[in-house]
């Protein structure tokens, strides 16, 4: 076989699992997603029903009695971890970028550049279990009853302070988890040959070092900046063990500040699993995959969000 | 488009390798896993489900081993939900679980068996700081209150009225319910839907339930979580397992007493749970499914049950058949897994003679 036709194979195998995969879920959640209807997306009720009654029939489903399936307080607190994280990991990547590769002196760049990736490559795990034993407690009996009392006039900030678990830790453990991700990135673009010859061009022109970052560099990285952050965003949205952990898995409800427990829908599918699969009808799985579902469709739309950022940066370019 | 490709697979280049440091760091302890491998014995057991009856199987592993060298049995305490799963999915040969199969459940899965080893109780558990030595009086309508979010108040008239002289402070009571599928979820919501006809109607009973929203409400993982958040959050309220009592104690939070069905109210110990057994085991069917929450009696403490193993009656392999029907048959003996010096460590009942003769039955069909 040839080289071509054997490299095809391998790279439409790769390209048919992701439709295969999804596929195969909308297929599974079918059922579910023809008894939940699209109050699915709108209401804040996750609940199996009476595991200890006898199933009754539902729209042409086998369903067990006062089962109902509603994930709008999933999707919100996706959402709202995502946007959290994202809002301090960009600007935090970018500075730490723009240190990295402008001001660390070089002999120590190496070191500092493998530190920050060595942050990307642990596992989301080990961030989770030291959000549980380091950072809740800190959060929860000292940093949120301070943000209460001197942020507290601010909508969201005040309230009640929690116990530690909830939004903003859950963002603040996605923030750690990201960062590496924008800076090593941004950090890439800004040493490479290309940003080199602008560096070396705009110096020449007698700008500044700041000048030069400022006005010749970082508009040069605006893309990469795009790219780095979708693969954050997607990670984040994603990431499952570390908000398991740190997210105080709320049922059912919005948050009403920060400080606030909430759930991630990659989160609840591992947590709800094995209480779904008590289920005798088999639809509390089916609603579980029909959550993968919607969190595989945003994601899509978060990625087809940025190609068209990047599409509209170039044509205007 | 190219910058971004390009910067991204260096990036994955770097996490590759320094993974690949990690790996190497870990890698240093594997003499020690190949060495476990080559000891492997002829028949494995995985238990798993139950945290409350976790810690009595491993007591048990140890000593059973003693006698029979060449089963290897594995214990994880993950959850009775878990258990459930796990077990008719064949994936463990022991599910272990606080609360039996349901009907529907033995309808699609006909050949499960729920053996009773053990019973077991509940604590309603608080950390109230100063009165964690009082022992609190609480009843099935006022917790179901509290995790309704009708009672948010620890100085609430219902409970006032259950706690007279007692100074109650005036703070927000957290409710901490189990996240995960949970025979404590089972066992509690049982009490609460028995004890108060508003939570049957409404949420009932079961391994999960829909927790109303209440504000400051947490969800914890397994009982040791359970310990945890009860630990880390004053005013908090929490159910936990018998088996958890030294954790309780020596962590100074409080136990609360429950009123039972006579109106008493009563502490989780050897006698109440005696009692409480001595009513409910003439009910017990020969299938064994059968809940023991709220028992009459003037003594009788509300919260007890069997602790299931739940496992299938037809294995694939004789020889765990064998294995499996040994195990149990210690395990249910008085003189074995019931002795005193077992039951004692983690606050049990030893199972009453006619029950463990139902429990030897089932055993039996294992094959």
């Amino acid at each position: 076989m040839s080289f071509r036709k054997s490299t095809a194979i391998l790279a439409s195998v790769v390209g048919g699992t992701l439709v295969v995969i999804v596929l195969f879920l909308t297929l599974y959640a079918w059922p579910a997603i023809r008894l939940n209807g699209i109050r699915f997306l709108g209401q804040n009720s996750w609940n199996l029903g009476s595991l200890y009654g006898n199933p009754i029939t539902v729209r042409g489903q086998q369903i067990l009695p006062g089962a109902h399936y509603g994930i709008l307080f999933l999707i919100v607190g996706t959402l709202l971890s995502t946007a959290i994280a994202l809002a301090i990991a960009v600007p935090v990547g970018v500075g730490a970028a723009m240190f990295l590769a402008e001001g660390v002196p070089s002999p120590l760049r190496p070191w500092m550049s493998f530190f920050v990736e060595l942050l990307a490559a642990i596992p989301s795990v080990v961030y989770g279990l030291w959000g549980y034993v380091v950072v809740i407690p800190f959060l929860g009996h000292h940093l949120f009853p301070a943000m209460v009392r001197w942020l507290g006039f601010i909508p969201f900030l005040g309230g009640p302070a929690g116990s530690g678990y909830g939004l903003l830790t859950a963002g603040l453990v996605l923030t750690l988890m990201i960062v590496p991700l924008v800076t090593t990135t941004l950090r890439d673009a800004l040493v490479s040959p290309q940003a080199s010859s602008l560096r070396e061009a705009a110096m020449a022109l007698g700008a500044s070092r700041f000048e030069t970052l400022r006005a010749v560099l970082l508009p040069s990285v605006r893309r990469v900046l795009i790219g780095g952050s979708i693969l954050a965003t997607g990670r984040a949205l994603g990431e499952t063990m570390a908000v398991l952990m740190v997210s105080g898995n709320a049922l059912n409800y919005l948050p009403g500040n920060i400080y606030t427990p909430i759930s991630t829908m990659a989160s609840f599918i591992v947590s709800q699993l094995d209480s779904a699969l008590e289920d005798p009808t088999g639809m509390a799985v089916r609603s579980l995959a029909e959550v993968a579902l919607v969190l595989c469709l945003i994601s899509v739309v978060v990625n087809s969000f940025a190609r068209f950022l990047l599409y509209y940066d170039a044509s205007r370019a | 488009m190219l910058p971004i490709r390009k910067s991204a697979s260096a990036l994955m280049r770097r996490s590759l390798v320094a993974g690949g440091i990690l790996a190497l760091a870990l890698g240093a302890g594997m003499p020690f896993g190949s060495r476990a491998l080559q000891a492997q014995s002829a028949v494995d057991i995985l238990e798993t489900g139950s945290s409350l009856l976790y810690p009595l199987f491993n007591l048990w592993v140890p000593a059973y081993a003693k006698s029979a060298p060449r089963v290897k049995i594995t214990t994880q305490s993950t959850g009775s939900g878990t258990g459930i799963a796990q077990s008719v999915a064949g994936i463990a040969q022991i599910g272990a679980s606080d609360a039996y199969l349901s009907d529907a459940m033995m309808k699609k899965h006909p050949t499960m068996l729920n053996i009773p080893l053990a019973i077991s109780m509940q604590m309603v558990n608080y950390n109230v700081p100063g009165l964690n030595q009082r022992h609190l009086k609480l009843s099935g309508p006022v917790l179901a209150g509290i995790y309704q979010g009708k009672i948010t108040k620890w100085n609430d008239p219902a409970i006032a009225a259950m706690n007279p002289g007692v100074k109650l402070p005036d703070h927000t009571i957290i409710p901490v319910h189990r996240s995960d599928g949970s025979g404590d979820t089972f066992i509690f919501t049982q009490y609460l839907a028995f004890s108060t006809p508003d939570w049957a109607n409404s949420l009932s009973f079961g391994t999960t339930v829909s927790w109303p929203a209440v504000s400051g409400e947490l969800g914890a993982v397994g009982n040791p979580g359970m310990v945890t958040a009860l630990q880390d959050n004053p005013y908090s309220v929490a159910y936990i397992g018998t088996s958890y009592q030294h954790a309780i104690e020596k962590s100074h939070m409080g136990i609360a007493m429950l009123k039972n069905r006579a109106g008493n109210f009563v502490l989780a110990n050897a006698r109440t749970g005696a009692a409480a057994a001595a009513v409910m085991v003439p009910k017990t069917p020969k299938d064994q499914r059968v809940s023991l929450i709220f028992a009459p009696g003037r003594e009788s403490y509300p919260i007890i049950n069997y602790e299931y193993a739940l496992v299938n009656s037809h294995q694939p392999a004789t020889q765990t058949a064998t294995a499996l029907r040994k195990l149990f048959t210690w395990a249910i003996d008085p003189r074995g897994g019931n002795a005193p010096s077992f039951m004692r460590q983690v606050n049990f009942v030893p199972l009453p003679a006619p029950v463990a003769k139902l429990s030897a039955a089932q055993i039996a069909e294992i094959q």
